[in-house]
């Protein structure tokens, strides 16, 4: 996901002026010169005036582009199609699914289910997916409920420990 | 200092940090040599099952799988010309060369015994510089805190391999980040947006985790999947190491001691130590010819200054609480948890766990050669392991992990938005370690600076009056005009051979 540095620079300003003005909106301390609203103006006017630096391409002389190894007999890439970038948003969102749901399902399934989607994204087929499904959520609940006493939650399936 | 030393003994002879340690060694191993997680994402991961041991054991997790990650991914560089972790990435090339000559064992051997040596020098430079300067620092005030936080952030935009205006921004950010919550001098609710979740601020380590692992699990959705590795014999490891080191001492010294600098420096760790000592050791050898071709001086410079490069972190982290690199950002979140804040009367009122920890970086770096040498015979096995059944696992220790930080769902939610935020500013050129370093630090710049703005009484002077102050402020205004000075020269230069043919 490389975006145009004028994008990614115009996004800093508006995010730094947001926080500097967020800042200054912020009560003073009754008898202090200073108070919570000094630090914010000045790390949201640094960005700013970074994000405005960006956009005019000032600094980006320095950037070394990243060397990329060839892989020697590796895996051919599948030709990237326009949604390809979007499954990097996969693993967030799992997680995020993780959240809205383990309170009702529990541990064992919410975390099966996500080992799943994310072994099968990255092309393990359904023989590895499986076992790895059952697996490794009953190993992790072993290890953090059992040994270290993280509550996890129970949902529909209680773990017999 | 007798005693001092026995006590620390008997902190570490516990069997819950012998245990301790040789599990997290081992887990180091295992996951410094898979290619795409490295050694911060190995330590991110680790501070979950930190809070339940006791502080010395959770230290000692942290300092034994560091150590052993920084060696083990030059496996997979020699062996694949992977680099398991980016602080191998530097001399990768140079390894596999030698593989492809039939020197694998010349190669790895050299791995284990210049990075066990690296180790035990960055140690021994934790262990002279560390109490000396916490004298110095007892008399600090507000001030030179502020300018030293300052110079630490600085010198982690300048040291990046990207452009400096995009790390300065990028610990911007970081700053901004550790801006949310109530934690600041006026106590009110500051960019929570009436989110209550928000009023304590955003936890470090989710946002850690979220930036090294679970952006590397999105990075790993998007490239091939490295090619397994063959199957082979190896001779013996160690041998013709002693010969090496004989011949090559003045680059395995210059080695170590560019790492302990480069480590103490804040933001720059074990990878820049790398790169630098291997440019270091190919300008200064005498057959630079060789390099790139499976030439072993390179590998012998700059194995020996990344694993230097990880004791000296702990140098400012201890002292001052600004990490040296991204791994010491992670261990100086864990030194907080376990009520060992980071500061120079750490070395006066708990002199015994500062030994303790000297005790465990010396004790994981002799242990580093036998398991290093098992972990390459074994290294075939647990290289077959394909990724799409390491990351669901590493997925769940994400999850788990941050949710046990404060046994809420918050933690889940911030570790997914940094993974995104990682994500997008590795994509697009924002150092993610200055980033971080600006999360980790930016509580203590903010009240160092407000703290002295009160007491100054809005005047600057009193920033500049005290000597160590004054130093510390000319060296810090160099840091920030250094870049711009760099600039314009670099402009001049562009364009007077443009100018020359015109006039």
């Amino acid at each position: 996901m490389r975006l145009p540095d004028r994008v990614t620079g115009s996004f800093l300003v508006v995010l730094g002026a947001a926080a500097a003005y967020g800042g200054w909106l912020l009560p003073p301390v009754p008898g202090q010169p200073v108070g919570p609203n000094v630090f914010p103006l000045v790390i949201g006017s640094g960005l700013a005036l970074c994000g405005l630096a960006i956009t005019f391409g000032i600094g980006s002389t320095f950037e070394e582009e990243e060397e990329i190894i060839p892989i020697e007999g590796g895996a051919v890439r599948p030709p990237p199609g326009k949604l390809y970038g979007l499954r990097a948003l996969l693993p967030p969102a799992l997680l995020l699914f993780y959240v809205a749901v383990a309170d009702r399902l529990g541990f064992i399934i919410t975390a099966a289910l996500i080992v799943y989607a994310t072994a099968t994204a990255l092309g393990a087929r359904w023989k590895l997916a499986l076992p790895l499904a059952v697996l490794a959520p009953i190993g992790i609940h072993l290890i953090f409920s059992k040994l270290l006493r993280v509550p996890l939650p129970i949902g529909l399936l209680p773990m017999p420990w | 200092m007798l005693n001092t030393l026995m006590e620390a003994f008997a902190l570490i002879s516990t069997w819950e940090v012998i245990i301790a340690l040789l599990a997290a060694s081992v887990y180091g191993l295992v996951i410094g040599s898979l290619p795409g997680l490295s050694a911060t994402m190995a330590t991110a991961l680790l501070v979950p099952v930190t809070f339940y041991l006791s502080p010395i054991a959770a230290i000692a997790t942290i300092v034994a799988a560091s150590t052993m990650a920084i060696f083990s991914g030059d496996i997979p560089g020699a062996l694949l010309r992977i680099p398991g972790t980016p602080a191998s990435a530097a001399y990768a090339d140079e390894a596999y060369a030698m593989t492809r000559k039939g020197e694998a064992e010349l190669a790895l051997g050299a791995g284990v015994w210049f990075s066990a040596v690296g180790g035990i020098a960055g140690t021994l430079s934790l262990m002279i510089l560390a109490p000396p300067l916490a004298e110095v620092a007892l008399s600090f005030s507000t001030f030179e805190y502020f300018w030293l936080a300052f110079l630490g952030l600085m010198c982690a935009t300048l040291v990046a391999r990207s452009s400096p205006v995009k790390a300065i921004a990028a610990m911007f950010i970081g700053l901004l980040v550790a801006c949310v919550g109530i934690e600041n001098p006026g106590g009110v609710p500051r960019f929570t947006f009436g989110f209550t979740d928000l009023f304590g601020g955003i936890e470090p380590i989710p946002a850690l985790v979220g930036v090294f692992a679970v952006a590397q699990v999105m990075r790993a959705m998007l490239t091939p999947e490295p090619p397994p590795i063959p199957k082979r014999k190896f001779g013996s490891i160690m041998a013709g190491q002693w010969k090496l080191t004989r011949k090559y001492n003045v680059q395995m010294t210059r080695g170590n001691i560019i790492g302990i600098i480069i480590g103490v420096l804040p933001g720059a760790g074990a990878d820049m130590a790398a790169w630098v000592s291997y440019a270091m050791s190919k300008r200064f050898s005498k057959e630079p010819e060789k390099f790139g071709t499976g030439h072993v001086e390179g590998l012998v410079e700059a194995g020996a200054s990344n694993n230097a490069s990880i004791a000296s972190g702990w140098v400012p982290s201890l002292l001052f609480g600004i990490p040296g690199d991204t791994i010491a950002a992670i261990a100086i979140g864990v030194l907080y948890m376990k009520g060992l804040n980071p500061g120079p009367t750490l070395f006066t009122e708990k002199a015994s766990s500062m030994y303790a920890i000297y005790l465990m970086f010396i004790i994981a770096n002799l242990l580093m050669i036998p398991l290093g040498i098992v972990m390459i015979r074994l290294a075939s096995h647990v290289l077959r392991a394909p990724r799409s059944s390491i990351m669901p696992v590493i997925m769940l220790c994400c999850a788990v992990g941050s949710f046990a930080i404060g046994n809420n769902m918050f933690g889940v939610v911030t570790v997914a938005t940094f993974g995104i935020i990682g994500y997008v500013m590795e994509a697009n050129g924002y150092p993610v370690a200055a980033m971080v370093l600006g999360v980790v630090m930016g509580t203590m710049v903010e009240q160092a600076f407000v703290t002295s703005l009160i007491k100054s009484d809005g005047s600057i002077l009193p920033f500049f009056e005290r000597p160590i102050s004054a130093i510390l402020a000319a060296l810090a205004i160099g840091a920030v005009i250094w870049p711009v000075v760099l600039w314009l020269w670099q402009r001049l230069k562009r364009k007077s051979p443009a100018a020359t043919p015109a006039g």
